[in-house]
């Protein structure tokens, strides 16, 4: 795993220029460009807005800005995972004709998430701010949890790209579990609303819930977050990261043969 | 030190991959089900190389030649680090720099200048490194005003011209090529030749692979013959090429199906040339002008002129005859002669055969014998030509062929060009009609 990721410092300047390119030919060609890095959540959360506060009559105070805080991470973290899995398989062309560091590839469409949804941020404090509501200093925990969230991120995308070149119904079964994932994580209704008996269940069983309520601690309550299913996330994502390294490492020169 | 040292390699690709390219979710779950594993599972592998020993001397260009499927371009991957031997070593002293495809790792959508950032990096430059030389890369690659268009609305002669100039560009060690220089146009052809040139004299490492043998023949050190797998041959490109040459030619000649070698149990190696018989007389067969299998033999060919006289120099209206003195070895049926008139730059001005033109010979020939072809008016302008001669059965299997051995000089008395003159005239016919008479 520490070689995987020096090797990954060491093509920091191609992982760097791909995730570039990644970012600007996302919209390229599209009229309102960079705009969408914006328009896209705001115009998911409306969506979710509708449903969630007219259709099931939410009672959250300050409802868009609870929903950002929880959805802007979420379309991060699912992105990644969607296009991850299918990053290795995606790019035969550089695989086979260069040597290429195959590793760089899954770690290039994270990247590119991350900055879409740091540069994202601003429209989630902005929309507090109209909404009367301005941060605190338990903003200063944000780092740590994002830390988490991508830990979480890089080793289930590890994991799905290697294991999707010779399996590639993985992508298209993953995309629906994205979808019943999302349903199952406090995003749009707050944990307090899970019944009791399934909370506990919930945070523990699925570690994005546990990632998202922490956002919802600093951004939205203004509490600092609880430690321990963040910790105990933190460790589950480390010993996959380690897992999924190692897969990876095995599998990586049938990439070039298979992809 | 050794550029490219290869040890024993062997390379096998799982047969499943290429059968049903990939493992779906119905086929695992009928394999669970039925608990069987498909036979093509555990048996079969494609042998791509064999064992393959192969060293690349430091600053020597090497050529690598074969045919479809015998494992040229899995070598190439191979030392590129694309793919990792199966077993055996591989050893690559210096940095690589690979053209096996055109604009690999190119993205359509962005501009040659961004992509020579991007392909910069890939091949192992720093940012500050391309943005230095990127004025020289774009001014190599004549793209002009096209560097700032997305690479998409590329001609595949510009996607050559961009790879081409990037990947020579990046101030590689060893420079690795296969068969692409053909996109190039006349002009920029020359200019990637010129710079393979450069790069020879600054003593850095090239491999190549290709199909055109006259290139492996006038550019390259030293040639490998790649065949079934393993190395055939590896020496003198003349004498690679002649050996390859010998061998296809007795393949196409005994009818055997020429399938991929990769995926037959033996390797699919041509037929054997080892026991290549030795002619008796006449020129040296060791430089690889000369092959056959000598069961008839050209002891001697000689040019005459006018009056029969040994020449090397004729004129243009003059005489022109080709003696060639034959010894069979064997009974051999069938058999008929070529004679092929060459420019020194390689176009054939005309050629003919015994077959061609149905000339009556005794079959099965005499012991010994002379054939002549004869021209009373050669015809051709003023330069340099030579004579190829050939010996073959009907099925075209080659008794003896002698090629580039015969050179002579065209002489010319006027300021007239071309390849060849025509028996004519100028004839002027006036207009009777008063100029005044017009206006």
């Amino acid at each position: 795993m520490i070689r995987n990721l020096r090797e990954l410092y060491r093509y920091r300047a191609l992982l760097w220029n791909l995730t570039q390119r990644e970012l600007k030919a996302r919209y390229r060609g599209s009229i309102l460009g960079f705009m969408w890095t914006f328009l896209n959540p705001t115009l998911q959360m409306v969506v979710y807005w509708v449903f969630f506060s007219v259709l099931t009559k939410q009672a959250i105070p300050n409802f868009p800005y609870f929903m950002f805080i929880g959805l802007l991470p979420w379309i991060c973290f699912s992105s990644s995972l969607l296009s991850g899995t299918s990053s290795i398989s995606d790019r035969r062309d550089l695989l086979t004709k260069v040597r290429f560091p195959a590793q760089v590839l899954p770690a290039t469409v994270i990247a590119s998430n991350l900055a879409n949804y740091i540069l994202s941020l601003p429209l989630m404090v902005g929309l507090g701010l109209v909404l009367g509501v301005a941060p605190t200093w338990h903003a200063v925990f944000f780092p740590l949890i994002l830390a988490v969230q991508l830990l979480l991120t890089l080793a289930l995308v590890y994991f799905f790209s290697a294991l999707n070149v010779t399996f590639r119904d993985l992508q298209h079964i993953l995309g629906n579990v994205v979808t019943l994932w999302f349903f199952l994580t406090p995003i749009g209704y707050s944990v307090t609303q899970v019944p009791e008996s399934y909370r506990e269940g919930l945070l523990l069983g699925n570690p994005f819930a546990a990632i998202v309520s922490s956002y919802q601690a600093i951004f939205y309550r203004h509490e600092s977050p609880d430690p321990k299913p963040l910790l105990i996330v933190a460790a589950g994502a480390l010993c996959l990261l380690w897992i999924s390294s190692m897969i990876f490492e095995g599998r990586r020169e049938e990439f070039a043969e298979l992809a | 030190m050794d550029a490219i040292v290869i040890k024993n390699v062997t390379k096998r690709f799982k047969k499943s991959t290429i059968r049903r390219e990939y493992t779906t979710f119905k086929s695992e779950l009928v394999r669970w089900f039925t608990g069987k594993v498909p036979k093509s599972d555990v048996t079969s592998h494609i042998e791509a190389l064999r064992g393959v020993d192969l060293v690349v001397p430091k600053g020597k260009t090497v050529g690598i030649i074969g045919r479809n499927g015998s494992g040229k371009s899995t070598l190439l991957k191979l030392v590129t680090g694309i793919y990792t031997p199966t077993s055996g070593t591989v050893q690559v002293n210096g940095r690589i720099s690979a053209l096996l495809d055109l604009g690999a790792g190119f993205h359509p959508d962005f501009s040659g200048t961004e992509n020579i950032m991007i392909n910069g990096i890939i091949l192992g430059m720093s940012r500050s490194q391309v943005k230095d030389r990127m004025q020289e890369i774009i001014d190599f690659s004549e793209l002009g005003d096209f560097i700032d268009e997305p690479v998409r609305t590329y001609s595949s002669g510009m996607f050559m011209r961009l790879a081409f100039s990037i990947a020579t560009h990046v101030d590689p060690d060893i420079l690795i090529v296969d068969e692409i220089l053909a996109v190039g146009d006349e002009h920029f052809g020359r200019k990637s030749r010129a710079k393979m040139e450069e790069f020879k004299k600054s003593g850095r490492t090239i491999l190549l692979v290709t199909h055109d043998l006259g290139t492996v023949q006038n550019w390259c050190d030293s040639a490998a013959w790649l065949d079934g797998g393993k190395v055939r041959l590896f020496g003198s490109p003349d004498e690679v090429v002649a050996q390859y040459r010998q061998a296809v030619a007795l393949a196409e000649a005994s009818g055997r199906p020429l399938i991929p070698s990769a995926i037959s149990a033996d390797g699919g190696a041509l037929p054997s040339t080892t026991a290549t018989p030795q002619p008796i007389g006449g020129p040296s067969p060791a430089n690889g002008r000369r092959m056959g299998d000598y069961r008839v033999e050209i002891h001697q060919v000689r040019l005459l002129g006018r009056g029969g006289e040994p020449s090397a120099l004729f004129d243009t209206e003059g005489a022109f005859e080709v003696a060639i003195d034959f010894v069979a070895r064997e009974a051999v049926e069938g058999v008929g002669f070529r004679c092929s008139l060459v420019r020194a730059d390689g176009t054939i001005v005309y050629t003919t055969s015994t077959f061609a033109e149905a000339v009556p010979l005794p079959s099965p020939l005499p012991d010994r014998g002379t054939i002549r072809f004869c021209v009373d008016r050669l015809g051709f302008t003023q330069g340099s030509y030579y004579v190829d001669v050939s010996v073959e059965t009907a099925a075209g299997m080659v008794c003896d062929s002698h090629h580039g051995l015969y050179p002579f000089s065209v002489r010319s008395t006027g300021g007239d060009g071309g390849i060849a003159r025509p028996p004519h005239r100028w004839q002027f016919d006036a207009v009777a009609r008063a100029r005044a008479a017009a206006s």
